[in-house]
């Protein structure tokens, strides 16, 4: 190698450093021990094996995995205070994202993911199908199933979720996958995390 | 020059491109394949990145990659058949199945091939489990058939805007890349609805518009299929 080639060698080290993918390491989250999710006092107890993704869709959200987030995950929303979002902002000035209210109702919920998911998530399609009452992490709260197309993809998704507001925070557990198949396959799981919640 | 050189290695040695379900064997003429149409898409790449579909370029690419794989077909060492094409509702079901393969195949690349960013339930020895569901084989046209193999292209041709920002980006030491070439080709075991064996990359050779670049984007596809005569190319 002689001197002259250090200068491309140098630029070539810092080209490296640039195009490698950042990703926080994804962690392996053990079966049958209760674990705090999302930063907060929601903690959960899976009975399965789940992997945690290194990238947090939000600062006080974290998502699980078996086989990928496109092909399933549990998302965890843990305490978002009153003025807070689900997701960073995209763009606040023209497109803000809808805001956590301490005096939101239950009902309110499902309109907030759905309106957060088209603002942040680019969801044209998404119809929230069936919104019922229901116990989560000790409170009452509220259970609801959606389905959704994303812009680029023909593939339809499900999901559902449980949420309340305790304490003027909002506490969220969603659950999607593809409808063919990977949505029957690790609903069952999904559900017994969100039956595990605690605040 | 160097640069160049550089990234291209360290991205292929990052990076795996195939995968097989443990203690898989296809022996050569013992099972019946039936070779699922192809998905393909071609368009250009706005210089903001945006996809642009070309209805031209896609015609060509499905003439061109129909062509080279008929003749691949020879070559696989198993009795390959083409899908018939379900009709109405039907058709829609395959194309959410193709659609779902899709996800699959990019979930692999991103959750198992690429080592810096795999699941920790996927980095045990000798693990690839990843699946369709055992519905697929319910597909109109498979009956009696021992496996479907999938075959998605999707090319994005840097325009010339693209091309330009990306050398000014490069100047500026910041990576854009101009188009995408990405191909996946698996095969799902019908009994199971499992992939047994996948093939899949995110920067793919060959310029499917031209029989050459098809010919040579089928055999990328195609490499390492299981079960092949060794003296086949």
């Amino acid at each position: 190698m002689t001197l002259r080639r250090f200068p491309s060698i140098a630029l070539a080290a810092a080209a490296l450093a640039l195009a490698a993918p950042v990703h926080a390491a994804n962690t392996l989250i053990p079966a049958g021990q209760r674990i705090a999710v999302a930063g907060s006092v929601l903690t959960v107890q899976p009975d399965a094996e789940w992997n945690r993704l290194g990238v947090r869709p939000g600062r006080y959200a974290e998502r699980w995995t078996r086989d990928g987030d496109q092909l399933d995950a549990l998302t965890f929303y843990g305490g978002i205070a009153d003025g807070k979002t689900l997701f960073r902002e995209v763009n606040r000035k023209e497109r803000p994202l809808p805001r956590v209210a301490a005096t939101m109702l239950v009902t309110d919920i499902p309109i907030l993911l759905e309106n957060s998911y088209r603002v942040a998530r680019g969801i044209a399609a998404m119809t929230i199908e069936r919104v019922e009452p229901a116990r989560f992490a000790g409170s009452d709260g509220v259970h609801f199933t959606y389905s959704y197309i994303r812009l680029d993809e023909s593939l339809h998704r499900r999901g559902e979720a449980f949420g309340a507001i305790i304490r003027g925070r909002l506490y969220l557990i969603t659950y999607e996958a593809p409808a063919l198949y990977y949505y029957e396959r690790s609903a069952p799981t999904a559900r017994r995390v969100v039956d595990s919640a605690r605040v | 020059m160097v640069v160049w050189l550089l990234v291209g290695a360290s991205s292929a040695s990052a990076q795996e491109k195939s995968g097989v379900k443990p203690g898989f064997t296809l022996t050569p003429g013992s099972a019946h394949i039936v070779l699922i149409r192809p998905s393909i898409q071609v368009g250009a790449q706005s210089t903001a990145g945006m996809f642009e579909p070309n209805a031209d370029w896609t015609a060509q690419a499905r003439d061109a990659l129909g062509a080279a794989l008929r003749t691949a077909e020879r070559r696989l060492g198993n009795d390959v058949t083409d899908y018939v094409e379900p009709v109405g509702a039907d058709a829609a079901r395959l194309a959410e199945y193709q659609a779902l393969f899709d996800t699959v195949a990019a979930s692999v690349i991103e959750y198992q091939f690429f080592v810096g960013n795999r699941l920790p339930t996927k980095k045990r020895k000798d693990q690839f489990a990843w699946s369709l569901g055992p519905e697929v084989a319910t597909l109109p046209g498979l009956a009696g058939a021992d496996y479907a193999l999938f075959v998605s292209t999707e090319d994005h041709f840097g325009s010339t805007g693209r091309k330009v920002l990306q050398i000014f980006a490069a100047l500026a030491r910041v990576p854009v890349t101009a188009g995408v070439h990405r191909g996946f080709a698996g095969l799902v075991d019908l009994r199971t609805g499992d992939l047994v064996w996948l093939n899949a990359d995110w920067q793919m050779g060959g310029d499917v518009r031209d029989a050459a670049g098809a010919e040579k984007r089928v055999r990328q596809l195609l490499a390492g299929f299981p079960g092949k005569p060794a003296a086949a190319p």
